[in-house]
């Protein structure tokens, strides 16, 4: 913080003491420095100026110096150092010990995983840029500076940089992360994360020079193959490791490093080339471009505080439903709760990047059998369901989240839950038939357990993966007047905390039994009460609500039943 | 003159939100054919009323019944019978104008949903906008969306709150005409609302909400 900004917090008066100052003179009549003057040109602005301002007047709303929010936090902060500094040496002594693996399953793993990272990497980078912008301005700036006589580009220049640099870090830390554990040397790590940094900069880079155009086609494209590449190498990496492929080639190429050198100074190449070309088209952004960016950040933010998963989700099918905008009617069919069912299965057609979510996660199950950890295929394939399920139970979710919509429909709120759920009930049987040989080991040790328990791992698994995708999309909101938690962090709501494990904590109830090794039937009748409670069968709030008012009318009766006692009358003597 | 059996009949009831109470002791009769519109100044209690009325709020004290029945958001037989337009209606985000009120139809179980939804539609003036999806409508094109999402089913009572919001001059005329005719044709209705024209040509009892409950008009 500048000392302009800790004079400014000294000086700035508190509440408390303008209360305080009661007898206040009359107020005094600012003195005007500013007419209107249709006649004469306005004044040149400098936007450096002006951030200036905005910044020193940001800081004149803080009540609290750097030093003191350090000083209330370093509970927290010292468990960031501490558990960064083990997280660390983890990872350090885990790339030693894969470096010494020399087998042809950890040579080729060693080159495809950081592979598939980075060209993860890099479509999740487009596809972040895309939604966001990437250049943006918040609603206030879109408002209130880019009505002035500025000049744009200087405005948003800087605001260039950010996303640069953020999608430039978290693609190479996170690619560097991968590739040490993999095992490779600290030289492959470093060529290989700086493809990732420098390639997903550049093609941030790349997609803010298509936003000042306003296209996305080529943007789109790009990150599909990016995606579908990444998938490719997984799926390579599953095949080498069940041992479908002869890994001897793949494991020669291991000295491929310098490849991915060259495609960092390419990304670096493209980034510089790219920032110039953006830099000369900043001023042609269209202000409503910039600001949806902008309030889409904003919206996020505010489910991010209240780590609220699902209205985020919310906010961006909205968004992608507003660029759509328009869809070709398809006639319904049946009555009553099957015009329902019949809507869901139409929905399908218009979603079919959905399916592509829902194929990646079927590959989880071959790919944990794969790496020989069968007896956790469960819980893994089961939250990899979770997220491919979601996008399916759009209509559960939106007659979930208000009252509003579920009232017009003449059914019982269990009725309706039950009716949503069934395509997506369908698709995850499919999903569990379709799984059925990983679960009896085709890939790890060529099918050696029973078709019978394989299928009955797969389909209960499937039915965690189902409930914990129905728990995640009719979770209720943080309820901010139930009493607090203490946490290091300040008083937080319950449900604050439970937020981040919905939809964990169902496929983890169902599956726990196949994990312990008990009977799968353990797992079935878990699996039923869960569904039975999901679907609403029991309301809590009516309950309570019928609970309180019983309450009140016992009291009534008692009150009643007193008064009347009061008016017998007494035999005289 | 003895009035009918009452369709929706509240009382004593209240609402607290807090230490503000917004209503206390509101009793209501309304019968099969009448109309109520409930008046007042911002903050009076009407939309918390019509809240308690439907279901979304839980009244602190009294009852709200509907054909004798308690209200419960959650009651299959309350959702029949009332059609609600107030604050909290959410739309599917994938679905069409016209696929939204074609599922409405064929989920009350409309005997011909091709033609109560093609009539709801022209009525409302919403056939041009029949393939868009809610979040392209403007905020007037979304109220008759709604409207029609009252239209479209089968019901006994209809709750409208300040139903001629962001309407334009027409479209309250035609929302006037619309809710005169579905009252004379045995409709109960109560609505919340500022415009006098709607009330005057809807209501066949006003009811000023404000520090107590005072009837202004009773045909």
């Amino acid at each position: 913080m500048s000392k302009k900004s800790r004079k400014l917090i000294r000086s700035t008066p508190l509440a408390d003491e303008i209360a305080a100052e009661g007898d206040l003179d009359a107020p005094v009549e600012p003195e005007r420095t500013f007419f209107f003057l249709p006649e004469q040109p306005p004044l040149d602005v400098d936007e450096g100026e002006l951030h200036a301002l905005m910044k020193l007047w940001r800081h004149g709303r803080a009540t609290r110096t750097i030093g003191q929010v350090v000083q209330d936090s370093y509970v927290m902060l010292f468990s960031v150092v501490m558990i960064g500094a083990m997280i660390i040496s983890v990872v350090l002594r885990a790339q030693a010990g894969m470096a010494g693996c020399t087998t042809e399953d950890c040579a080729s793993g060693r080159l495809l995983v950081p592979t598939a990272m980075v060209l993860a990497c890099y479509a999740v980078a487009l596809g972040v840029a895309r939604l966001f912008g990437p250049v943006l301005a918040s609603a206030a700036e879109g408002f209130w500076l880019m009505d002035a006589p500025i000049s744009r580009r200087r405005l948003l220049r800087g605001r260039l940089v950010l996303p640069l640099l953020l999608s430039f870090l978290v693609a190479g830390l996170a690619t560097a992360l991968v590739a040490a554990l993999s095992g490779l040397g600290w030289l492959q790590v470093l060529a290989w994360s700086g493809a990732a940094a420098f390639g997903s900069a550049g093609l941030v880079s790349f997609a803010a020079a298509e936003q000042t155009r306003e296209r996305v086609v080529v943007v789109k494209a790009l990150q599909a193959v990016f995606a579908a590449a990444a998938l490719a190498v997984l799926l390579l990496v599953v095949s080498v490791a069940a041992g479908w492929l002869p890994v001897a080639v793949l494991a020669e190429a291991g000295t491929i490093a310098w490849v991915f050198a060259v495609v960092a100074a390419l990304g670096l190449v493209g980034m510089v080339v790219m920032l110039r070309l953006t830099l000369s088209r900043l001023e042609e952004i269209r202000r409503a471009r910039l600001v949806s960016g902008g309030s889409l950040v904003a919206g996020m933010q505010g489910a991010m505080f209240a780590l609220d998963f699902g209205l985020i989700r919310d906010i961006l099918v909205e968004r992608r439903m507003a660029e759509k905008g328009h869809v070709r009617p398809t006639r319904g069919r049946g009555l009553g709760l099957g015009a329902l069912v019949w809507r869901d299965v139409e929905r399908l057609k218009r979603q079919p990047s959905a399916f592509l979510g829902l194929g990646m996660s079927l590959f989880v199950p071959y790919a944990v059998d794969a790496l020989r950890m069968s007896p956790l295929n469960p819980l893994i394939s089961g939250l990899a369901l979770v997220a491919g399920l979601v996008p399916f139970l759009g209509s559960l979710r939106v007659l979930s989240r208000t009252g509003g919509l579920a009232r017009t429909f003449p059914f019982k709120t269990a009725q309706l839950r039950t009716a949503t759920m069934a395509v997506p009930a369908a698709l995850a049987l499919v999903w569990g038939l379709a799984a059925t040989p990983a679960f009896v080991g085709i890939a790890s040790s060529g099918a050696d357990r029973s078709l019978v328990n394989g299928l009955s791992a797969a389909l209960i698994t499937a039915l965690a993966g189902l409930m914990g995708a129905v728990r995640w999309v009719t979770a209720k909101k943080v309820d901010y007047q139930t009493p607090m938690m203490a946490t290091s962090s300040g008083a937080l709501p319950p449900g604050l905390i439970f937020n981040l494990f919905r939809g964990l904590d169902m496929v983890a109830l169902i599956t726990a039994p196949l994990i312990l090794q008990l009977p799968a039937y353990w797992s079935l009748v878990i699996g039923l009460v869960v569904f039975w409670a999901l679907r609403g069968s029991f309301n809590m709030s009516d309950l309570q609500a019928e609970q309180e008012q019983a309450r009140r009318e016992l009291a009534a009766a008692k009150e009643g039943r007193a008064a009347e006692k009061q008016k017998i009358p007494r035999p005289g003597r | 003159m003895a009035r009918k059996t009452p369709v929706l009949k509240v009382t004593n009831l209240k609402k607290a939100f807090g230490p503000v109470v917004i209503v206390d002791g509101f009793s209501l009769d309304v019968a099969a054919g009448e109309a109520v519109a409930l008046t007042g100044r911002n903050g009076a209690g009407k939309s918390t009323v019509l809240r308690c009325l439907v279901g979304a709020d839980r009244p602190d004290e009294g009852t709200v019944e509907v054909n004798g029945t308690r209200v419960s958001e959650t009651s299959p037989e309350v959702r029949r019978d009332v059609a609600t337009v107030i604050d909290d209606l959410d739309f599917f985000p994938d679905l069409s104008v016209v696929e939204h009120l074609d599922l409405l139809a064929r989920a009350h179980g409309v005997p011909d949903p091709d033609a109560a939804v093609d009539e709801v539609l022209h009525e409302v003036q919403l056939v041009p906008q029949s393939g868009q999806l809610p979040s392209t409508l403007s905020s007037g094109q979304l109220r008759r969306l709604a409207l029609a999402t009252a239209f479209i089913r089968p019901r006994k009572l209809l709750v409208l709150d300040e139903p001629e919001q962001r309407l334009d001059t027409e479209g309250v005329e035609w929302l006037a005409d619309r809710l005169a005719a579905e009252r004379q044709r045995g409709l109960a209705i109560v609505m919340a609302s500022h415009d006098p024209t709607l009330v005057q040509k809807v209501a066949t009892r006003v009811i000023r909400l404000g520090d107590r409950a005072e009837v202004l008009a009773d045909e």
